[in-house]
């Protein structure tokens, strides 16, 4: 079933995907095949949406593509810049599953890193490695080492340099997948935090449906081999919102039944 | 470091007991022409290191020879190893035409490089920079082009999203990566420098440290050779303990905070 964007205000989007087209070499090298086929999506500014998927589906594939790390072989990618700014490069953010942190730099150059990666102008370097480290609860990390600090940690601190550029768009693939279930509860909530004050367009991928809903303004849902969307799903639930709210459960446990009916009927 | 210090009480005490062995040796052979002490031995450097030794070269003008020649073969070696191994590492083409030719290299008898080296470009300097070449940079190359394998291709890609230049991306990310492939060429490269450039001296050139061990041996004196070979090997590990080890652990002190972690 082709899915159907429903209408919206005509505000512009922030990322708009249409009929976006993927394939990968088979190992070995001559042929080919499919890993996200007629992939159309669009995300407004300041929406946060999220990807739900099993492993192995393409969505860091998918998040490649709109980095521009990535090359795809059909359809439209168009990822907006700053807004006002006609013809700016966007500015994109992102979270990896790991930190993918540089272990012989400090925290603090780190983040400077990706400062000068982004031409951001020196006298704004300490105001934004200060701000965007308090942020994520690091103050006064600045001359650790990535090696001294615990997985979550390193993954906010992963976090403060994606937010430190000031992006337009958040990428973030399964930023919590890594880390122990109690620390990534912490952190989520953390996160949504953070938001209320930065709030960039965030384009979230995960495997868990809860996950999604307890922070997504909207979900698509995505299917196997090759990927595609088969829902978009709208979540209703006011903010602030809590991990346990019968409401997020209850959505959550009817997603759930949805994808295993897809996946289901697929197979 | 409490560690530290025990390693180095540790060292003291085998150097002392070598020490030891070789003095109580020297007195059950009561041979000193064979096997002179350890005090006879520090007489001799020092009566060599106050006069002019045998054609009229001082002592120091031997170790300055040898020191000037580890330099600069080292130096040599280093730079074109270095280049090598980057350019296999770049290179899939280079890699797998060099790495066809490098085993056989590697496999060549050290003394026999220094041979063809002597017989080719005969008893000079050239010959010894040829010799030190050919051992040496071959390992140092293999030993880059590892490291440029080990480099982690998701850190690139991190850089690249980020739109990081390649400049930023060679000094920040790829260098660091390569650092410790080149300090443990560099190192083992040193080790094997001057262990070549003896060689070369004994075997071929003229003056330096390895040129005096021949000196002495055509003269069969024992003394001096020994004398000699205490004074090559002091210097040898003045400079691998005092400058490398120092120059490593100043590198890689980040390493060193992996065992600390601290909870989140």
């Amino acid at each position: 079933m082709q899915h159907e964007p429903p209408a919206r205000p005509p505000s512009p989007s922030a990322i708009a995907v249409r009929n976006l087209r993927k394939d990968f070499l088979a190992p070995g090298g001559d042929r080919s095949f499919t890993v996200l086929d007629s992939i159309s999506l669009t995300v407004d500014p300041g929406e946060f949406v999220s990807i739900v998927g099993p492993s192995g589906c393409g969505k860091s594939t998918l998040l490649n593509i709109l980095a521009g790390i990535e090359s795809y072989e059909a359809g439209c990618v168009d990822v907006a810049g700053h807004a006002g700014k006609a013809n700016s490069q966007p500015r994109i953010g992102y979270v990896f599953q790991t930190p993918r942190l540089l272990n012989w730099l400090t925290v603090r150059d780190n983040i400077l890193f990706v400062l000068e990666a982004q031409r951001i102008p020196q006298p704004r370097w300490d105001e934004r490695i200060a701000k965007y480290l308090r942020m994520v609860g690091l103050a006064g990390q600045e001359r650790n080492y990535p090696l001294r600090l615990s997985g979550g940690m390193q993954q906010r601190v992963a976090i403060a340099r994606a937010l430190a550029i000031e992006p337009d768009i958040l990428l973030m693939d399964e930023p919590f997948s890594h880390l122990d279930a109690i620390t990534a509860r912490k952190m989520r909530l953390d996160l949504t935090e953070i938001l209320a004050t930065a709030r960039p367009t965030i384009l979230f991928v995960t495997h868990d449906l809860a996950e999604a809903v307890f922070l997504s303004d909207r979900i698509y849902m995505m299917n196997t081999k090759p990927a595609r969307i088969f829902k978009e799903v709208i979540v209703p639930i006011p903010r602030p919102r809590g991990p346990e709210d019968s409401k997020v459960l209850d959505l959550e446990k009817a997603l759930v039944s949805e994808f295993f009916a897809a996946v289901e009927t697929k197979a | 470091m409490p560690s530290g210090v025990r390693s180095a009480a540790l060292r003291a005490a085998s150097i002392a007991a070598l020490l030891l062995l070789w003095w109580a040796g020297s007195q059950l052979m009561r041979a000193p022409d064979v096997l002179p002490g350890p005090a006879a031995i520090a007489r001799t450097i020092a009566s060599d290191l106050a006069s002019t030794g045998p054609e009229g070269q001082s002592a120091y003008f031997h170790i300055g020879i040898t020191l000037a020649r580890i330099a600069i073969t080292f130096a040599a070696s280093m730079l074109v190893g270095t280049a090598v191994g980057l350019a296999m590492g770049i290179s899939r083409t280079l890699e797998g035409a060099l790495m066809a030719i490098i085993p056989l290299l590697l496999t060549v008898p050290t003394i026999l490089m220094v041979f063809l080296a002597v017989m080719w470009l005969g008893f000079s300097e050239a010959g010894g920079l040829v010799a030190v070449m050919t051992v040496v940079a071959p390992y140092v190359a293999v030993n880059i082009f590892e490291g440029t394998r080990a480099i982690d291709k998701s850190l690139i890609e991190m850089g690249l999203t980020f739109r990081a230049s390649r400049a930023l991306l060679v000094r920040k990310v790829y260098l660091p990566q390569l650092m410790p492939y080149i300090f443990s060429a560099f190192r083992y490269a040193f080790g094997m420098t001057w262990k070549v450039v003896a060689l070369a001296e004994t075997f071929g050139l003229k003056y330096g440290i390895g040129y005096m061990f021949f000196f002495w041996f055509e003269q069969f004196n024992m003394r001096q050779v020994l004398a000699w070979i205490v004074i090559f090997v002091i210097l040898m590990l003045v400079l691998e303990h005092g400058v490398f080890a120092r120059l490593e652990s100043r590198a890689f002190f980040w390493r060193d905070s992996a065992a600390r972690h601290s909870p989140a």
